[in-house]
């Protein structure tokens, strides 16, 4: 794998002739902000039109759980993160199959659950603390090349499974009576879904943090339906949206200093308002 | 038998602790025009999500092939009373048709067989010029005819259809007339209508089943519909008229 990592860096020293992408770290960055950005557009696109902002929020704020077991446990918090975020995930699945409240109270109820849960921990133990911050605003810049190949395994199992399933997940969160009566098992497709959305955004978590990782899902993907007129439209512009904001969020990280974070998520927030504007002068 | 496509056996609905169906036992003819009537709350609605699998139920339902029971469910093409969704989507009318006949991705690109598919249905229905529409523009009629055009394009066996008249504007309605009638003359598809609208009953109906939680009365139009029926099942203050030289029969609404 070094001799891979040492060819794709070779190769970007000459794409990318820039000061910024001279260091290691910041071609690692560049390379997991290349993989994590579309990815979170691509399933973003369902959580806008499917209106899952909320489930996605409680499954990352539940990340922080995750690694504070981890911690606890002394097992590695990467793991428990991701564990922890799909067993959130299918939890308020069926909940939803099995209730009649709803969807945004039984999320509320997990999400107060599991947050009182790693405040309950990390109160308890109070080392934890410091080790649980880079989880919450994010540390691209730290990121192992081994971090970056699963997340390149993960971008092909995803994108594999959203290419066959597409339409039927599009169709589903259009509305999901219309997508049984044309026998498409809605159920499985939404179990299917929680855990892939669990498992991006506590991969996400990593480069953009607890508190931002909503964002990276939702904004590229809201930017983009400001400026689509179908579907085909609408996955394009939200992928050029995520690298756009990934990229120039991290130049700008390097020059001025701010989190990588918050400055791919202000980039992204720009791109909102620019295509909201272009929209309103369509109108 | 060998005449039927679907039949319920004591189908039972119970939401919530309230029974929405009681014993429904009923037949629906192969290759005829089924209408479905009775008051709101009646539970017709709830009987076709029954049929379609969606809502779970006591009892059973077969659907018949060459006099055979069978419980898995034919092609079945349904149009909702009303379809919620989030009207912001950027979703045109042909993504919306080709949604669940295309594997390939809609970010790929259309199928040219399915796209042809997709136009064919909806020139059918009469709505061609809608294709490029986005479907949270149209109006209720026109997203009526869409649906209709989306459960046509499945060639279906069965075809639900939940009010479909319901906020169809006049040439909309003459258009879903022409559809029935050219349905009713080819007689291959078994067709379940619900409807509050007598009109479309009397006009297009070969079959009628009066439902309140459960059956009420059924067979064949002629001897269903009789006026102490209807007021035995719409009360006293239901009735019909005629409209122009129309074809279809337009009704006086059971307020």
């Amino acid at each position: 794998m070094e001799s891979l990592f040492a060819t794709i860096y070779s190769f970007l020293d000459t794409v990318l002739p820039f000061a910024w992408a001279a260091s290691l770290f910041m071609k690692r960055a560049f390379l997991e902000i290349m993989l994590i950005t579309p990815l979170c557009a691509i399933v973003g696109i369902q959580v806008v039109n499917s209106r899952m902002a909320f489930f996605s929020d409680a499954i990352s704020h539940s990340a922080f759980t995750g690694i504070a077991l981890g911690l606890l446990l002394s097992i590695n918090p990467l793991l428990t993160m991701v564990v922890f975020g799909v067993l959130v995930a299918l939890g308020i699945a069926k909940f939803k199959t099995r209730s009649d409240l709803p969807m945004d109270t039984i999320i509320g109820v997990f999400f107060a659950a599991t947050i009182a849960m790693g405040i309950a921990i990390i109160s308890a133990r109070k080392g934890l603390t410091q080790a649980l911050s880079s989880f919450l605003y994010g540390d691209v810049l730290t990121i192992a090349e081994m971090e970056i190949a699963v997340t390149f395994a993960l971008f092909a199992v995803i994108l594999i499974f959203i290419a066959l399933s597409y339409n039927r997940l599009l169709l589903t969160g259009i509305n999901e009576p219309l997508a049984r009566s044309q026998d498409i098992p809605v159920n499985i497709y939404n179990y299917i879904f929680a855990i892939i959305l669990a498992v991006v955004v506590t991969m996400g978590i990593r480069t953009i943090g607890i508190l931002l990782i909503t964002a990276l899902l939702i904004v590229p993907p809201a930017s983009a339906r400001n400026v689509s007129r179908n579907v085909r439209q609408m996955f394009w512009y939200s992928l050029f949206f995520a690298w756009v904001s990934g990229i120039a969020g991290l130049v700008i990280s390097f020059y001025t200093d701010i989190a990588t974070g918050a400055s791919i998520i202000l980039t992204a927030s720009l791109c909102f308002l620019l295509t909201f504007i272009i929209s309103l002068v369509r109108r | 038998m060998a005449n039927t496509a679907i039949e319920l056996v004591n189908v039972s609905v119970t939401v919530n602790h309230a029974p929405l169906l009681k014993n429904v036992s009923a037949g629906i003819p192969k290759g005829k025009i089924t209408a479905l009537i009775g008051p709101n709350g009646a539970g017709k609605t709830t009987l076709i999500l029954a049929i379609l699998g969606i809502i779970p139920h006591e009892g059973e339902i077969f659907f018949l092939r060459d006099g055979r029971r069978e419980t898995t469910r034919p092609r079945i093409g349904y149009v909702p009373q009303r379809l919620d969704f989030d009207r912001g989507l950027p979703l045109t009318v042909l993504d919306f048709l080709t949604l669940s006949s295309q594997r390939r991705p809609l970010w790929l690109g259309y199928q040219q067989a399915k796209r042809d598919k997709a136009l064919e249905a909806l020139r059918e229905i009469g709505v061609e010029h809608l294709s490029e529409r986005q479907i949270g523009r149209l109006s209720g009629g026109e997203l009526q005819r869409v649906m209709l055009a989306m459960a046509i394009s499945r060639e279906p066996e069965i075809l639900l259809l939940d009010e479909p008249a319901a906020g169809v504007d006049v040439s909309g309605e003459a258009l879903f007339c022409e559809f029935m009638t050219r349905v009713q003359r080819e007689g291959r598809l078994t067709m379940v209508i619900v409807s509050h609208d007598l009109s479309v009953v009397t006009g297009h109906a070969e079959h009628v089943i009066c439902l309140n939680r459960t059956v009420q009365c059924q067979g064949g139009a002629p001897e269903v519909l009789t006026p102490e029926n209807i007021m035995a099942v719409y009360g006293p203050h239901a009735g019909l008229y005629r409209h122009g030289q129309d074809t279809c029969i337009h009704p006086l609404h059971h307020k």
